[in-house]
């Protein structure tokens, strides 16, 4: 089929047409090789400036177009549908970019006219070559796995299994439930969060579209969007969960008691355990590191006393395959530990606490039942709470931690309601009350009697310079409001640690393949349009693992999560775009370079073919592999030799 | 574009070394609640960082502020925004000399006696330094030191001849060097 080209100049108002003589272009577009008609237009992408195309193609023959506006990223999907509709292989179109590329990025109406016209020439060279191609589609699993079990994980899947689907839940801990878990009140409207979160984690454990996988971890993940394979390993309790009622005769009788991790460090557990009483899954696990019988061979009780003859030593790491359509990820985060902040004496002074630390001190499901006391046991009178610690500081992290600010003052409020008389001082830089219904929780706040300084404290100190100040820890600050240094006396300080990724943030997203930023909070596809995909498709994210954010927030965007895979699930197939590589086997050597090079591990060898072979649902049309290839056996499906070359030529010219 | 004597000393001020950062201040009030002599600027340093982007340059340097930073650093070390208080307050140091603001201290007179004393021997000559000090500021108050000065004398840590080293000349090259350019 001979070429013939349309060639179509859009003014875009005044972007392109202001700089660059569009008329001139469209005259010189028509006499370039197999042009048969080349017009200018307003605006293209109009529903007119479509038609003009479609209309070419219908009654000139046009089979070739070529649309000279702006970026292919604004309008390249919007031509290509545009000429498929017409009804030619969207593939025979290519876009030159005279905008972004030229009338906008200089002022001289000569040398743009000149540009655009060296742009246009390249695509028509170009698209002479361009093939047929089609869209691949893959169908898409419909299972979908969630890995983290705190609310943003909980809320995506109950709504993704609440449409009938299931969805395999992943939790690392014994029990899902997350930091939330752990809080007291939650601001603004000082709803106690277990009473508000428990619903939502029976409603998980009861689901019969759920299936709960607590105290597992993802070992490794492969495939992708619509057919991922995933290992999981189910950790050993060495407590048969089919057989345990959670009765808790065991945790009574175990006599090892450790620090427990969900108080915080305040109060112990025992070895054997369950880590609060809402658990779910509601069984005991045990904790093989510090567990008698594991240690030392003796003891035995839990076992002894168990009714139901659930324990089981000789449990083992279960691994079970799993296939699914999506993942999403909702890790979660950690608490800044600020021992590292020498200055302000946490972890060297009694009476220094970390939020969570207050959380738990003052739930009354607690190590203390609510009673926030000193170590000495008694009330503390005054409490200084310290604003932006390990937060907005260039030496441990840049950001704003987004909820501090807000449970401080749910801090000072609880601080007023449980200790009578107690003075409040909050030390702050800015006031960040960004939430509906969070501006007049400050005012509420200030009302009840909270004394806010603006001031970052410089340090605590027990150092006592009056009599007044002795036996007290002293805040050191600058008022700024008032512009003095001053210190004021307090019995208790508790930090506003901040928000961070977990740990092993990094591996997790180099195990599931998408990107950390600096921080390692894990990178969203686009940070104002696309907060919950990542840049592997059929991957996304929520909650704190993305970055820091309160409760709603959280919600939502599990909810926003949850509604992208369903729109997969119920496309039922995904279409991999046409632009991707393909080895020619008779020139593979077998040499694999291309293997190591691809960043998106789509290239495998096949041992009894002795070559390569691209996995063309995993390939993104990066070209690594096809520069690589010492063979040239490579070819870039709409970025062959000729078309590339013909590009050039056509700029040259 | 705006009052221009307000851009010109922040620009002037910024333009310091190790001074580039003074923009970013958001005025967390660290450096002040840290500064260990804080009680005695009249304006502690995050106001004066705050005057200088406010182009308050006659105010501020007519004041005692800056003249009693003892370059303990821990402003610079607490500062969120890696900014150095201390640098912008040396700084602010030189810029007033040069300008001939009269300090209200005599901090200038004893950095000048001291410099000259390890400019002239190659190594501090406290007695000399000192001598000369209080000569130009308040020789009653050398009277009230002598006390202090005697125990020293007696435990042999005041020598009364300066101790001089072998390259004076060669000191005086370096000295040079890094004056010109620089307001005396």
């Amino acid at each position: 089929m001979e070429p013939k080209i349309g060639v179509y100049i859009c003014h875009c108002g005044s972007n392109i047409a202001g700089t660059v003589d569009v008329e001139k272009v469209a005259e010189y577009a028509k006499s370039l090789p197999s042009v048969v008609v080349a017009r200018d237009y307003k605006f293209m992408c109009s529903d007119p400036g479509q038609d003009l195309i479609k209309k070419d193609i219908k009654e000139l023959g046009v089979n070739r177009v070529v649309v000279a506006s702006c970026s292919p990223q604004m309008h390249e999907p919007t031509f290509r549908r545009a000429v498929q509709d017409g009804g030619l292989n969207p593939y025979y179109f290519e876009m030159a970019n005279i905008r972004e590329h030229c009338s906008w990025v200089t002022e001289s109406r000569k040398e743009a006219t000149d540009k655009a016209k060296a742009l246009v020439s390249a695509a028509v060279r170009r698209v002479f070559y361009h093939q047929p191609l089609e869209n691949k589609e893959v169908p898409v699993h419909p299972d979908t796995l969630i890995v983290g079990g705190g609310i943003a994980g909980i809320q995506a899947a109950l709504e993704i299994a609440n449409s009938g689907h299931k969805v395999y839940l992943v939790e690392r801990e014994p029990s899902i439930g997350g930091h939330m878990m752990q809080l007291d009140k939650t601001f603004p409207t000082l709803d106690c969060s277990a009473c508000i979160l428990t619903p939502k984690m029976s409603m998980v454990g009861a689901h019969p579209q759920i299936e709960l996988l607590a105290y597992c971890e993802v070992d490794n993940v492969s495939g992708y969007v619509g057919n991922f394979r995933v290992k999981i390993r189910k950790k050993a309790r060495y407590v048969d969960t089919t057989k345990c009622n959670g009765c808790g005769t065991c945790v009574t009788k175990c006599p090892v008691k450790v620090d427990s991790e969900f108080d915080e460090k305040l109060s112990k557990r025992k070895a054997i355990y369950t880590p609060f009483a809402q658990a779910v899954p509601n069984v005991t696990t045990i904790d093989r590191a510090h567990c008698t019988y594991f240690l030392k061979g003796k003891c035995r009780a839990c076992e002894k006393f168990c009714e139901r003859n659930a324990i089981n030593f000789e449990q083992e790491d279960e691994i079970i395959d799993v296939e699914v359509g999506n993942i999403i990820l909702t890790t979660g985060y950690k608490i800044f530990d600020p021992s590292v902040i020498k200055e302000y004496g946490y972890g060297r002074y009694d009476n220094v606490l970390t939020s969570l630390e207050f959380e738990r001190m003052v739930n009354s499901a607690g190590p203390t039942t609510g009673h926030i006391q000193l170590k000495n046991g008694q009330e503390p009178q005054s409490i200084a709470i310290i604003h932006c610690v390990g937060s907005r500081d260039e030496k441990y992290h840049e950001y704003c931690s987004r909820v501090c600010c807000m449970y401080a003052m749910k801090f000072s409020h609880l601080l007023i309601e449980h200790v009578h008389g107690a003075r409040v001082y909050e030390f702050y830089i800015d006031i960040r009350s960004f939430g509906k219904g969070y501006e007049e929780f400050y005012n509420r706040v200030q009302k009840e009697g909270t004394v806010f300084f603006r001031g970052r404290p410089g340090e605590v100190t027990d150092v006592a310079q009056t009599p007044e100040e002795k036996g007290k820890l002293i805040v050191q600050f600058e008022d700024t409001l008032v512009g003095k240094q001053r210190r004021q006396p307090v019995d208790m300080v508790v930090l506003c640690s901040g928000i961070e990724p977990q740990a092993d943030a990094a591996d997790v997203a180099h195990k599931f393949n998408i990107s950390c930023g600096k921080e390692n909070f894990f990178t969203e596809k686009h940070p104002k349009l696309d907060p919950v995909a990542t840049m592997t498709d059929g991957i996304f994210i929520a909650g704190c693992c993305q970055g820091p954010r309160d409760i709603p927030d959280t919600v939502a965007q599990a909810s926003a999560a949850a509604a992208r895979v369903l729109a997969l699930i119920n496309k039922g197939k995904v279409e991999i775009e046409a632009d991707t590589a393909f080895i020619d086997e008779a020139k593979c050597s077998g040499c694999r370079i291309c293997n190591l090079m691809c960043p998106y591990n789509a290239i495998s060898y096949i041992e009894k073919d002795k070559v390569s072979r691209i996995n063309e649902a995993l390939c993104k049309g990066c070209g690594t592999c096809v520069a690589a290839c010492p063979s040239n056996a490579i070819t870039h499906k709409h970025f062959t030799n000729d078309e590339i070359n013909a590009e050039i030529e056509g700029i040259l010219v | 574009m705006g009052d221009n004597a307000q851009t010109t000393f922040l620009d002037e001020v910024a333009a310091l070394p190790a001074c580039d950062k003074i923009n970013q201040c958001i005025q967390c009030g660290v450096c002040s609640g840290s500064c260990t002599t804080a009680m005695h600027w009249e304006y502690p340093p995050r106001k004066v960082i705050a005057m200088v982007r406010s182009g308050l340059k006659d105010e501020l340097l007519k004041s005692n502020s800056i003249w009693f930073c003892v370059s303990c650093y821990l402003c610079t070390t607490r500062c969120p925004l890696d900014i150095k208080p201390a640098s912008i307050v040396h700084g602010l140091e030189s810029i007033a000399l040069k300008e001939g603001y009269k300090p209200p201290t005599t901090t200038t007179t004893m950095y000048r006696t001291f410099s000259e004393s390890i400019v002239n021997n190659g190594r501090i000559y406290e007695f000399g330094f000192m001598f000369k000090y209080y000569l130009q500021t308040n020789p009653l108050a050398a009277l009230k030191m002598l006390p202090t000065a005697l125990k020293l004398l007696v435990h042999r840590r005041l020598p009364l001849t300066p101790k001089r080293v072998k390259g004076k000349a060669d000191l005086r090259i370096i000295i040079d060097k890094l004056s010109a350019g620089v307001g005396k």
